[in-house]
């Protein structure tokens, strides 16, 4: 009887599986997963305007003629839970104004996501999408927005078995803008995909905030990310420029503000990295250049593999940050010049801006610190100071000399670096009331003492 | 007359005397003035950008409490309490124990001492309080209380220098000059050298027990990790962590060594100070 039943559902299961498209992409959804959106849809001109009002539609989606599918009183989109809720399968497509919810079903390797685009330039616009695997996967899709897209994946996942956020594949000249994503594996995640534009967004409390991977000549700005393993993850990336994004609050064990690896003639511009475990990773990468940037707060500024060379360093901002150079190997040809480094204490006697005598990255501390992490238990101690001290006054021991030559004593002038986001401010009345208590109860013991 | 009494009397008597003293109002002003410059300054790091706003505030604290407190309580601790020929020798001679007078002058000291501090903290977080929001209050009191048991200790230490060389002060300053160095700078200096020459288990274990075994490393140590938490020094927090079995086994490992630098000292110095001959 059991079996019976079973194979009975085995037999439905397979009645119900849907056509896959060639090159394994979601097709039209069977009959009882369609949203009742569907016939409208079918009947629409192509290149007309299909507007929805206000509801509730449960059901996918398949959109195989250009058009303009725009909520009205912002409707929602129910997915049937067996893949993607929106798929867009012809070019010239504009998504807008749905709430779409993808109620926690779909499947990671069928790239499952709230809106799916296999076709080029689409768009996709004020959306507000959840429980899905993936937020907007634009798979070979040149030309594709995706603009003002709030997303938040399924909570409560481990990271393997979640999708992006936004996943790009393939795909020629896309612009990400002003989306915000939480909750899902990489909030960006763009693959073999060149001439992106991505601007304004938002992507915290997840893995990666933006990852490339074999994603040549790319340009992102203005963005922040924030409480990730890695706020921006760079893989085999040619020629990427970014500026003014906040990379803040990676603090997990080995997290990153900003990892490059294996990439080349990439350019960091007026960024802010801060607070995070380890601010910019360096592996195997050539001729990037760093300017301008705030680097703050972090346990190491700068993680360096000897596998790196070529990379410079000029006229940033190193803030407050544990230890400034956390170099694995035993060289590098990194070039140091004209930064800020706010433990440089060397005077400025000829009044140039530059300190007289080169700051050095490395110091005997670091030495100890480098093959003992319980030493970083001392790092704030008189003691490491005074071992700093001694150290260039009669340089015993020369590591790795880490130079920059021309450290700058003032801080530059970054206007272009982003603030911090806000913490929380105002006033405290607690704290007050209890600073308040100790100023008068100090000031009560000193003055009842003189009677 | 109880003991209780005398040993009030005694603490209200060194507490008069020290609020009067130059040393103590000095020490007032200098804490309460570098307190507030802190608490001032550390909205607005050197680069314009105050990120984790109070944590690096209260670390600058730390270090400022860290550098006064234990010379101040060493220096003002050692004047105090060494006997000297006159008032002492009348003081001693009266039918109250020994002990009784010197827990009495102690407690008299470390509340002219706490009182300072209290005056200075309350500046400062007054500063930081109409800025900063609720965030922080808690390691604001935890700090306070570290300076507090910071001052307590090294008075303790303090008495026992001072009982051992009665009628010689300035041997007994010297001394004192000599303890604060040890603890705040030499000490550190000479665990790092040796952990330099051991392996990197050893040697982990060696700086880990070293940190809590020092009171002033211990303080650091525990205001840190109270307001940072395991940012404060990397990798490090974990391993100290994993070492003690979890924060609460740090916190009781620290404040075990704490009363430990507190009771021991006080303990022996009355023992000394019963067999002096004054």
């Amino acid at each position: 009887m059991t079996a019976a039943v079973l194979l009975a559902l085995l037999l439905a299961g397979t009645q119900e599986m849907e056509p896959v498209l060639p090159g394994g992409v979601e097709g039209r959804p069977p009959v009882g997963q369609q949203s009742p959106l569907q016939a409208k849809i079918d009947r629409a001109a192509p290149g007309s305007t299909v507007e929805v009002g206000p509801g509730t539609y449960a059901g996918d989606v398949f959109i195989d003629r250009p058009l303009k599918l725009v909520g009205l009183g912002r409707p929602t989109l129910v997915g049937s839970g067996a893949g993607s809720v929106v798929r867009v399968r012809a070019d010239d497509v504009t998504i807008e104004g749905f709430e779409i919810d993808g109620r926690g079903g779909g499947d990671l390797g069928r790239d499952s996501s709230g809106v799916h685009v296999a076709a080029r330039r689409a768009t996709v616009r004020d959306c507000r999408i959840k429980g899905t695997v993936f937020g907007v996967y634009l798979r070979a899709a040149d030309g594709s927005r995706v603009e003002r897209c709030s997303i938040r994946g399924i909570p409560g996942r481990e990271p393997g078995e979640k999708g992006s956020g936004i996943h790009v594949w393939n795909t020629v000249g896309f612009r990400l803008v002003g989306n915000e994503v939480t909750d899902v594996r990489d909030g960006f995640y763009i693959q073999s995909s060149s001439h992106g534009l991505i601007k304004a967004n938002v992507a915290r409390d997840l893995r990666y905030g933006l990852h490339y991977m074999f994603s040549d000549d790319n340009t992102f700005e203005d963005n922040l990310f924030a409480n990730g393993a890695a706020g921006t993850a760079i893989m085999y990336s040619k020629r990427i420029i970014f500026r003014r994004n906040a990379f803040v609050h990676n603090r997990g064990f080995a997290s990153v503000g900003l990892l490059f690896k294996a990439c080349e003639h990439v350019v960091a511009e007026s960024n802010l990295i801060a607070d995070n475990a380890r601010g910019i990773f360096l592996e195997g990468s050539y001729h990037n250049r760093f300017r301008g940037n705030i680097v703050a707060e972090s346990d190491a500024a700068i993680v360096l593999f000897d596998s790196c060379a070529d990379n410079r360093f000029e006229g940033n901002s190193f803030v407050a940050n544990l230890t400034p150079l956390n170099l694995v190997g035993r060289r590098t040809d990194t070039v140091f010049e004209g930064n800020y480094w706010s433990d440089n204490d060397q005077p400025d006697l000829d009044g140039d801006g530059q300190s007289d005598r080169p700051y050095r990255l490395s110091s005997v501390f670091d030495h100890f610190r480098g093959n003992l992490t319980a030493a970083d238990l001392l790092t704030q101690s008189f003691a490491a100071a005074a071992l700093g001290v001694a150290e260039r006054t009669f340089p015993v021991l020369d590591p790795v000399p880490v130079e920059d030559r021309a450290a700058l004593v003032r801080p530059p002038e970054l206007p272009d670096v982003p603030p911090p986001p806000e913490r929380e401010s105002g006033t405290s009345k607690s704290g007050l009331v209890v600073s308040l208590a100790a100023l008068v109860g100090g000031a009560a013991v000193l003055v009842w003492g003189r009677r | 007359m109880t003991t209780g009494s005398a040993l009030a009397l005694c603490a209200r008597q060194e507490l008069v005397l020290a609020v009067r003293s130059r040393w103590t109002q000095l020490f007032a002003a200098v804490f309460g003035v570098l307190a507030l410059t802190v608490a001032t300054s550390g909205y607005i790091l050197s680069g314009g950008h105050g990120v984790q706003d109070f944590a690096r505030t209260a670390a600058s604290l730390v270090q400022l409490v860290l550098l006064l407190v234990p010379v101040t309580a060493l220096l003002i601790g050692v004047l105090a309490l060494a006997p000297d020929r006159g008032a002492d020798e009348l003081l001693y001679s009266q039918p109250v124990a020994r002990r009784t007078i010197l827990m009495g002058k102690v407690l008299g000291l470390l509340a002219a001492l706490v009182g300072a501090e209290a005056f200075g903290f309350g500046a400062a977080g007054v500063v930081i309080f109409s800025q900063s929001g609720n965030e922080g209050l808690g390691g604001f009191l935890l700090l306070q209380v570290c300076a507090f048991v910071l001052t307590a200790v090294f008075l303790a230490l303090a008495a026992l220098i001072a009982a051992g060389s009665t009628g010689r002060r300035t041997r007994a300053l010297a001394l004192a000059l000599v303890t604060w160095f040890v603890a705040v700078v030499l000490f550190d200096i000479g665990i790092l050298g040796v952990a330099s020459l051991l392996r990197s288990g050893p040697a982990s274990r060696l700086l880990i027990v070293g940190t809590l075994a020092n009171p002033v490393d211990a303080v650091r140590t525990a205001a840190l990790l109270g307001i940072q938490g395991t940012t404060a020094f990397g990798p490090a927090s974990l391993s100290l962590l994993r070492f003690s079995h979890g924060p609460m086994g740090a916190g009781v490992l620290l404040a075990g060594s704490l009363l430990l630098w507190l009771v021991g000292p006080l303990v022996w110095a009355a023992r000394r100070l019963s067999r002096a001959d004054l």
